[in-house]
């Protein structure tokens, strides 16, 4: 919750947080906002901007502004499955592979090698040839490849935290592995997948865009950002302007996505406390725990080291 | 905050210099700029790029052979490419009636099973090797008898290829058929080097050996390949470039900029690109062409084994908005694999399938379909706007299609070779000889017939077509009659005819109006 104040201090994440809400509104209701059916075709094709169709229509004659509302559900949903996929895959074998003994952390960590020199596209063009073109063939190839970042980073911070004291303290009482990873781990390896999932979600929308952009994922006449900007530069010559709209909605959930992964790791590492004058009100000479990938300090020190105290 | 200061050595001087970050930056936005100004120049010094070849060479943006071998082609319009670097038996006139090309002339026997080609005198092929009746001969013996030969169904009925003289090429067939001349004219008749099938036929597929127009310097699969004039062309003096550079057809987002840059004399741009190329300064011509797109129905697979879906898909698609759409208003609606003017052309057909949702809505309620039809529309991908009206268009008339993309590069091997798809979009680019094309389409050897079904009254009405000599009275009327029974037999969806839209660089003389081949007789650059 300190988080997520934090966050919100931050005038950049209150922007980023806002447009991010418009787009998640959008995913849940665009395709009821939209004026018009995203797949009827008008016979005007290739329309520009006027009152029936604001943002004119499409090669076929349909309405650009109500397959883009419709489309942003798809977009955001793989995306989103991208990375949740990659979650699920890479932080318990991040946390697994510090506490799993020398082979298991041997396998994880080659099979995290193995997968991070794979490309993205290729793989998940490679998958999508082999089990057919769909939006759940391509995402799962892509949260596969996304998952050694996650892997990386929980292990990062949780083999630190591993050779802390109160940590070797309170596996020293009895405490239960998962007692020590739940009161312990969890909650500094969590601002740091905020972050990467942030991140990760930016970098597998653009992933979506891209597949779309080249016939994969998403099947025609499925409306999808990466889709619509396919098709719209194939008639450049009639309207220029046309991949503006996917492509700025792109840039501006993508650049949301990233300003706010680096206002989480801000507000997770303390630096609004301390711009804001809260760190003068800080004990002096408090030690720094060691913490993770994010180069900070120790978001809680004082309540994990008073849990050890509690578990010794 | 001062820049930070990056060490280096001068070559003569032991005292290092200092370039700052503002000078890194100076000379990054320059290196920039000579790269910008390099992209928006003309080709600068070779000759071949920009002002349209001044030095006699074609660049074209157009398409590469799937393999320079007319054996093994595999498809029906790398016959455009072949013809670059090989010539066939005969030619097509403008109405697709055969014409001499190597051979001068032809006569058949009185039971018409037997024709003999007389070849024109002294020809020679691209090595200064003797083209001659014993060479053709070997040439169309390998065509119909060597392993993997895709060109040999069509010459199943030739029982021997003998020379009579230098000149004299008779082919004995099993029966009477009236269609070689027409044949001959394609990939079919298109003669090869014994020499170099001889020594090595496989090398065929990157190193050509005829007797065309141009003969291949250099080939880069999937990029380019540049060829030469020939000198022993059989019609060298008409051939008024030096050169000839060929490419793949560019993006069609590049199309125009591509020629307008001088990167390519002449370029293949898609209809929507007409205007911006006019507007652009180039030239632009639209040419007939064969190319006929298709709609290629696998009638043993759900929901296409229901002839009533079928016959309603036919009702149910307004070809004229789609040409209108997808194709900006280029070609004609069509109902047949034939072009207007072609004398397979059948006019009764004119308006065969008028788009009627009604009367298609009708077929499926009266077949107990009313309450919708399912299937899957597969299509290469990226799929084409014309794909997506096509769904459309059958979802209102109750025929619900889901769109599957495949790679074009698998689509061969899975809609013709595995027939495991139940319906496809694609195009038919016609062949020289009718009966060739109705091989093709509509009998069960026949590779865009993807449920291999066949047609007794077709196969009669095709075999009398064969018996007939093509310039008897009845050829016509016999031909046309095989086009209305495939056409009403058939679950082949025919859509448009699509003319070749070119764009060219105005010192690039036109090119003829010719439905079957470009040819590049008196063409200059």
């Amino acid at each position: 919750m300190r988080l997520l104040r934090n966050l919100v201090r931050i005038p950049a994440a209150r922007v980023a947080l806002g447009i991010l809400a418009v787009v998640a509104l959008l995913a849940v209701l665009g395709g009821q906002l939209a004026p018009y059916d995203p797949l009827h075709q008008f016979g005007d094709v290739l329309a520009g901007p006027s009152g029936h169709h604001l943002l004119g229509t499409d090669y076929v004659g349909r309405d650009v502004l109500s397959r883009l509302l419709a489309g942003t559900r798809l977009s955001v949903v793989g995306a989103l499955e991208a990375v949740l996929i990659g979650l699920v895959l890479g932080v318990p074998t991040g946390l697994a592979s510090v506490w799993a003994g020398r082979l298991g952390e041997w396998l994880a960590l080659r099979a995290s090698e193995t997968l991070m020199i794979l490309p993205f596209t290729v793989f998940a063009i490679a998958v999508a040839g082999t089990l057919g073109n769909g939006l759940h063939q391509a995402m799962g190839a892509v949260g596969v490849l996304t998952s050694p970042v996650f892997f990386r980073i929980t292990r990062a911070v949780a083999l630190g935290l591993r050779r802390t004291q109160y940590v070797e303290s309170a596996e020293l009482m009895g405490a239960s592995r998962l007692w020590v990873l739940r009161t312990h781990v969890w909650s500094k390896v969590v601002p740091n997948i905020a972050v990467a999932s942030a991140q990760a979600m930016g970098s597998a929308l653009l992933v979506v865009a891209a597949l779309a952009f080249l016939g994969l994922g998403i099947i025609p006449p499925t409306p999808t950002w990466g889709g619509m900007l396919s098709a719209d530069l194939g008639f450049l010559q009639q309207q220029a302007w046309a991949p503006l709209f996917p492509g700025v909605l792109m840039m501006l959930t993508v650049g949301s996505l990233n300003i706010l992964a680096d206002c989480i790791r801000e507000a997770s590492t303390g630096e609004v406390r301390r711009r804001r004058g809260l760190a003068a009100r800080a004990l002096p000479g408090r030690p720094r725990a060691p913490f993770g990938l994010l180069g900070g300090a120790d978001p809680a020190p004082d309540r994990d080291e008073e849990a050890g105290r509690a578990a010794a | 905050m001062p820049s930070a200061p990056i060490w280096t050595q001068r070559s003569d001087s032991a005292r290092p210099v200092a370039l700052s970050r503002r000078h890194l930056l100076g000379i990054g936005l320059g290196a920039g700029a000579l790269f910008v100004l390099e992209a928006c120049g003309t080709g600068g010094a070779d000759p071949s790029f920009g002002g349209g070849g001044g030095a006699g060479t074609i660049t074209w943006a157009w398409q590469l052979p799937t393999t320079w071998d007319p054996v093994t082609s595999s498809a029906g319009s790398d016959v455009q490419m072949l013809a670059l670097t090989y010539d066939a038996l005969t030619a097509l006139d403008d109405s697709g009636n055969a014409v001499g090309w190597l051979a001068e002339k032809w006569a058949y026997n009185d039971k018409g099973d037997q024709v003999t080609f007389t070849l024109r005198k002294g020809l020679t092929f691209s090595d200064g090797s003797a083209l001659d009746a014993a060479a053709v001969a070997k040439s169309i013996d390998r065509g119909r008898t060597q392993t993997g030969s895709l060109i040999a169904p069509q010459m199943t009925d030739i029982t021997k290829v003998t020379a009579d003289g230098d000149l004299d090429v008779v082919v004995q067939l099993s029966g009477t058929n009236y269609q070689y001349p027409l044949l001959f004219a394609g990939k079919t008749g298109m003669v090869v080097n014994p020499k170099a099938f001889e020594k090595d036929a496989d090398a065929l597929a990157t190193k050509p050996a005829g007797s065309g127009p141009f003969s291949l310097t250099s080939y880069v699969q999937n990029d380019h390949a540049e060829l030469k004039k020939n000198p022993h062309f059989h019609l060298a003096d008409q051939i008024e470039v030096g050169s000839f550079k060929l490419y793949p057809q560019p993006d069609p987002t590049t199309a125009v900029a591509s020629a307008t840059s001088g990167q390519y004399n002449i370029v293949r741009i898609p209809a929507s690109d007409i205007k911006a190329a006019k507007a652009a300064g180039l030239e632009v011509q639209v040419l007939d062409s064969t190319f006929v797109s298709v709609l290629d129905v696998n009638a043993s697979m759900a929901p296409f084994d229901k002839p009533a879906v079928v016959e309603a898909m036919k009702y149910g698609i307004d070809r004229e908005t789609i040409k209108k759409v997808s194709n900006f208003g280029v070609g004609d609606v069509c109902y047949q694999p034939f072009p207007k003017g072609y004398v397979g052309y059948n006019e009764e057909l004119e308006n065969l399938y008028s788009y009627d949702p009604a009367k298609a809505k009708k077929i499926l309620a009266d077949a107990g379909l009313s309450g919708g039809v399912k299937g899957t529309f597969t299509v290469p991908a990226p799929a084409a706007p014309a794909v997506e009206q096509i769904q459309a268009q059958l979802k209102a008339i109750g025929i619900d299609l889901t769109i599957e993309t495949i790679p074009a590069s698998t689509w061969t091997q899975v809609v013709y070779l595995n027939h495991s798809k139940a319906l496809g979009y694609d195009g038919f680019a016609g062949r020289e000889s009718p009966v060739q094309a109705f091989q093709v389409l509509f009998s069960s050897t026949g590779l865009m017939n993807p449920a291999r079904q066949d047609d007794e009254s077709l196969q009669a009405q095709i075999a009398k077509v064969k018996a007939t000599p093509t310039d008897d009275p009845s050829y016509p009327a016999l031909l046309q009659a095989a086009t209305k029974t495939a056409v009403t037999t058939y679950p082949n969806t025919f859509l448009y005819e699509a003319p070749f839209v070119i764009a060219r660089r105005k010192r690039v003389t036109a090119l003829k109006q010719h439905p079957s081949l470009r040819r590049f007789e008196g063409i200059s650059a």
